[in-house]
């Protein structure tokens, strides 16, 4: 009775896979009410059309030097027939591994670059050596492109088939320009490098301005350009404000009135002081060597921030000038 | 364990008072095989445990020895001083011995060559957690006690800025907030530390407690600290008086100055103490810690600044900063400036197998693998050397 009960349990889950062992106690009542294939088509078999065999598939019958471009010459969805390499995707459950390629869904949804190998490209790079031009030969390094064209300004053009060839994506407009190619002082530069913002980049010392304000490729590009000549123009002039520049919005640490020169200044004061010497002015005690030293550790430290090198270098100037050692 | 305490105990009843007060090898300590080592002070035993008590020494071969402080120095030296986990240690062993390493040698040296009329110099000893900074202050400290110097301890300025119960306002100053209980406690401390100064210092202005009290000029130093003592109102100026007098009379050169302060990252860092509108207040309003940014300053001469930073305590800093800019901040770095900073580091092999020797002869290390080479490297391994994380770790076996 249990095991009656458990193979119409069994029958009744849909995903299940029944043993054979079961298939034999199925009661007459539960075979009836499911339909069977074979009872759903009624005519004779010579009338219903007949159902080809499935070909085995093309990969058999490819070649190891065959010309890919030609199986997948366009973006294709991957078709487990046409790519002859055993990939599996899948996320692997228990004592099993990825799902084979056919019928596989993932392999399915994901982008593939099978019409984009080094052969199609090769050979869609000769197709479009007759629309190029020549590259000028007297650039032919980095440095002497950097020299005389010092912006450069990228664009993208894109290609579909629709029913327009508008694309809203073509309208932007990168433009890149490195800072020392312009010609900014000290004081131009920070204030350059304040007002953009985000948009430059310390590491490569590159200044990228992307516009997609207005409607039209050519009125972006326009306004780009017109940015940086305001941004160059701006930073060159100084207004009334800035005389109010606190020492919280410097961008690096200096040595010139800070607290740390009068501390070591009075520091040292004090010491000439004791020892009963008391004719020597403030320039002459900061231009001294260890003062120097001194000055140089301090400023690595607060930029730099502490690592041993700067705290070693450091500890050693103080010692020579207090004379600890 | 238990036979071995069992046979201590007489053997401490026997030996009469005055082998304490020298110092000499105290017998109780070691196990019983070593009673009959009775070397006197200057002879090292080979290992990690010379019994000398002289905190200075011979210099670069005394590092990684232990050397003993005399338990009747510990309540004069330290009342507060101490961390935690060591005092337990000086319970258990019944000495307080510390190791002696290259970052604390290399500020008694300085110490030694100081030039009393240039303005004091400032030391920080900083590192990473459980490297012994304040193990390294306390040995200092008791360094300059033994050669007679005034001690300014703090030894945790942390506590000055946390969780005070008391807050008044300033009667002194409007502006500043009065912690009578930290100022009260710190009070009875520097009197017990430093008892034979207080009587020979002698105030050099009136101050007026209040329309009744005052203290004359010409008077000890003793009954400033008196009357923070029993007036515990008045206690946060009683310890501002008594810096400003220490700070202006070492100069003349009567006594030499220590001023140890632990944890000084707290005095420009920031507070969890509120104002009466639930404000979080700034380490600057606070009275105390006014004073004693005043007392770290160098334009003072006739002694020196030793301080520790420390992150363990400290309020709104990251755990792994353990830099000095980084616990300082700006403010506190362009107050201290110049300063020498000096790393405190993890133990070097040497030190790492003296410590281990230390806690075998004391029988600390119980555990059947502790003595033989695999136990003192999956030791090293799982401490990393850190001398705190080793403390904790023998702890347990």
């Amino acid at each position: 009775m249990a095991a009656a009960a458990l193979s119409a349990w069994l029958t009744l889950q849909p995903g299940t896979r029944t043993l054979r062992a079961f298939c034999t106690s199925v009661s007459p009542a539960t075979r009836s009410a499911i339909p069977s294939p074979r009872t759903a088509d009624r005519r004779p078999r010579y009338e219903r059309p007949l159902r080809r065999k499935a070909l085995p598939p093309r990969t058999e019958k490819m070649t190891l030097d065959q010309d890919w471009p030609s199986v997948y010459p366009v973006a294709a969805p991957f078709k487990p027939s046409a790519v002859p390499l055993p990939i599996r995707m899948g996320y692997p459950i228990k004592r099993g591994v990825p799902m084979a390629k056919e019928g596989n869904l993932e392999l399915l949804k994901i982008p593939n670059f099978l019409h984009l190998t080094p052969v199609a490209i090769k050979k869609h790079c000769e197709a479009l050596k007759d629309f190029c031009t020549e590259w000028p030969a007297a650039l032919d390094s980095d440095e002497k492109c950097e020299k005389h064209f010092p912006i450069e300004v990228d664009t993208t053009d894109y290609v579909s088939a629709g029913p327009s060839i508008r694309n809203p994506k073509a309208r932007v407009v990168t433009l890149r320009v490195k800072l020392s190619s312009l010609n900014l002082d000290d004081h131009a530069k920070k204030k350059l490098i304040k007002l953009v913002g985000e948009r430059y980049c310390k590491t490569t010392d590159v200044l990228t301005i992307k516009t997609d304000r207005c409607p039209l490729k050519r009125q972006n590009y326009d306004y780009a350009l017109y940015l940086l000549t305001v941004l160059y123009h701006e930073s060159w002039k100084t207004e009334e404000w800035e005389k109010d520049k606190t020492e919280a919005d410097m961008e690096e640490y200096v040595w010139n009135n800070s607290s740390s020169e009068k501390n070591i200044l009075e520091t040292l004061l004090q010491m000439k002081a004791a020892e009963k010497n008391l004719e020597v002015n403030k320039e002459e005690l900061l231009a001294t060597k260890e003062v120097e030293e001194y000055k140089k550790s301090v400023v690595s430290l607060k930029n730099e921030g502490d690592n041993e090198n700067t705290l070693s270098q450091y500890k050693e100037s103080v010692k020579k000038l207090l004379n600890l050692m | 364990m238990l036979k071995r305490v069992t046979r201590l105990v007489p053997r401490a009843c026997q030996l009469d008072p005055g082998h304490f007060l020298h110092g000499g090898p105290q017998a109780p300590q070691s196990l019983a095989a070593r009673l009959d080592d009775q070397v006197p002070d200057e002879n090292p035993r080979a290992g990690s445990h010379p019994s000398e008590d002289d905190p200075a020494g011979a210099g670069e071969q005394r590092e990684g020895r232990h050397y003993r402080i005399p338990l009747q120095d510990l309540p004069t030296v330290f009342p507060h001083g101490l961390p935690r986990r060591f005092s337990l240690q000086v319970r258990t062993f019944n000495e307080a011995c510390l190791m002696v390493r290259r970052p604390a040698l290399e500020l008694l040296r300085h110490l030694d060559d100081t030039n009393f009329a240039h303005p004091a110099v400032r030391y920080v000893l900083y590192g990473e957690k459980g490297t012994g900074k304040t193990l390294s202050l306390c040995h200092v400290v008791h360094f300059c006690a033994k050669r007679d110097w005034l001690i300014v301890h703090v030894p945790d300025a942390h506590l000055w800025v946390k969780s005070s119960r008391g807050l008044l306002r300033s009667a002194y100053s409007r502006r500043r907030f009065d912690q009578p209980v930290e100022a009260a406690n710190w009070l009875k401390s520097f009197k017990t530390a430093n008892e034979r100064f207080l009587s020979q210092i002698k105030i050099q202005e009136t101050y007026m407690w209040n329309k009744r009290e005052s203290t004359e000029k010409g008077r000890p130093l003793g009954e400033v600290v008196e009357q923070g003592l029993t007036r515990v109102k008045n206690a946060t100026d009683a310890v501002g008086i008594v810096l400003k007098e220490l700070k202006s009379q070492s100069c003349s050169g009567a006594f030499r100055l220590l001023v140890a302060v632990d944890g000084v990252n707290a005095l420009w860092g920031r507070t969890t103490l509120k104002r009466e509108d639930k404000s979080l207040m700034a380490p600057e309003e606070l009275a105390l810690v006014h004073s004693l940014r005043k007392m770290v300053r160098n334009d003072w001469h006739g002694g020196a600044v030793v301080l520790a930073l420390s992150q363990t305590g400290s309020l709104f800093t990251p755990r792994m900063a353990c830099l000095p800019q980084e616990l300082l901040g700006k403010e506190g770095f362009d107050a201290l400036d110049p300063f020498v900073p000096i790393l405190v580091s993890n133990y070097s092999p040497e030190e790492f197998e003296s410590c281990i020797q230390y806690y075998l002869e004391n029988s600390w290390l119980q555990h059947e693998k502790a003595h033989t080479e695999e136990g003192k490297k999956e030791l090293l391994f799982l401490s990393d050397a850190n001398p705190g994380q080793l403390e904790r770790l023998c702890a347990y076996l």
